[in-house]
């Protein structure tokens, strides 16, 4: 092949090439296994997550849920908890299952689709990327809603609506209009950031903020998590109770 | 309602939701308050079954008193994940084995307890999942 073939055919191949964005071909990678980080001592304090912000609900929604909150800690305090989702194996949802626990979550990322899925229940979210998102009353609602997500420089944003009502994140109240956006970034090659954002404009006096940081488990193998032997129940009085065997 | 009275209210209950979700990302599967952990209740028998299962592995015993009557105990654990991060594994006990098992025993008076630390044939002693027992800890906490 003469050079002036050579040329054209590279010519032809680099018109040839999907069109990337220019922000994609930038991003960071981050699939992997991903594990809480608590910090801890010696480690630098700008890798732990920093504080939440103050949770302020509509005033009609607040009494009750601090009610049901000193309802929950009396139980407790009795040892005899309340009845919850999580008692009968029913799956968090988002945004619980990003943070249960000690279990890690696994992020498979393709630059279309962003997978992640959190080892406690085996809970799967998928992440539509460049794809615009729906009104809320245009997505059924469910445990994980609909993601959309798109980066920003080294920062991949995520926006969920549709969760519905019964899922909720620390009993916090929330309405059909919940709007979610998490800002994912590295702070650290092997330390993760994922700022969460609930708005929530029937519910919330303003924004909810939280921010969780995960550790990087590069060796880490996902374990399997079938729920098929909780010895867990809810009696008559709606306490929770074990099964314990006979023999 | 004045201003000054609804924004005592108001910063009331932002304040007092902010310390009930200070630290407040974890959750585990269930409270952990039906067993009573001002107690420590301390077992030797048999070992009926060993699961290895979600949301709880369960070690079962049948527990000799001193007149020899036989009485079952089932003895909650962490999951699976939890417990291999504290260096259990599935095959470590197995039906007919002689265990040690110290728990927090159930609160209803029922023959359970939430494991604290078993210590296995061949004497090692292994806790229940990290920050429980006195495996080496994997970072942060089980509940």
């Amino acid at each position: 092949m003469n050079r002036r073939w050579a040329l054209v055919l590279f010519a032809t191949s680099a018109l040839c090439l999907p069109v990337n964005t220019g922000a994609q071909s930038k991003a960071p990678d981050f699939s992997g296994v991903w594990g809480p980080y608590r910090g801890g001592r010696g480690a630098d304090p700008k890798l732990a997550a920093p504080p939440a912000s103050p949770l302020v609900l509509k005033p009609q929604y607040a009494k009750p849920y601090e009610e049901r909150r000193a309802a929950e800690a009396a139980a407790n305090s009795r040892g005899e908890p309340l009845a919850s989702a999580a008692v009968s194996c029913i799956p968090y949802g988002f945004p619980s299952m990003m943070s249960v626990a000690v279990y890690p979550i696994e992020i498979i990322q393709t630059p279309k689709q962003i997978t992640v899925i959190s080892e406690a229940f085996s809970e799967v979210r998928r992440v539509y990327m460049d794809k615009a998102q729906l009104k809320w009353d245009d997505v059924p609602p469910g445990y994980y809603g609909r993601s959309v997500g798109r980066w920003e420089a080294d920062t991949l944003v995520i926006d969920t609506v549709g969760i519905k009502e019964s899922v909720q994140y620390q009993r916090m109240p929330h309405s059909n209009q919940i709007h979610i956006v998490e800002r994912i970034r590295l702070v650290s090659p092997d330390i993760l950031h994922n700022q969460i954002t609930i708005e929530d404009p029937v519910v919330l006096e303003k924004p909810y903020t939280y921010t969780l940081a995960y550790r990087r488990l590069p060796d880490y193998e996902m374990v399997e998590f079938v729920c098929d032997n909780n010895r867990e129940y809810v009696d008559e009085k709606g306490v929770v109770r074990l099964k314990v065997r006979e023999k | 309602m004045n201003l000054r009275v609804h924004c005592r209210i108001l910063c009331s209950i932002t304040l007092a939701t902010a310390i009930l979700l200070a630290g407040a990302t974890l959750q585990g599967h269930h409270s952990f308050t039906i067993f009573d952990q001002t107690k420590v209740v301390t077992l030797t028998g048999s070992v009926t079954a060993f699961e290895w299962t979600n949301p709880h592995a369960y070690i079962e015993i049948d527990v000799p008193d001193e007149k020899g009557m036989v009485k079952h105990w089932s003895v909650e654990l962490g999951s699976p994940s939890i417990l291999m991060q504290s260096g259990w594994k599935y095959s470590y006990l197995k039906a007919g084995d002689k265990v040690t098992v110290r728990l927090n025993p159930l609160r209803d008076g029922q023959p359970g307890g939430l494991l604290i630390q078993a210590t296995l044939p061949d004497g090692r002693t292994l806790g229940n999942g990290p920050g429980r027992g006195p495996a080496t800890p994997a970072e942060g906490t089980a509940r």
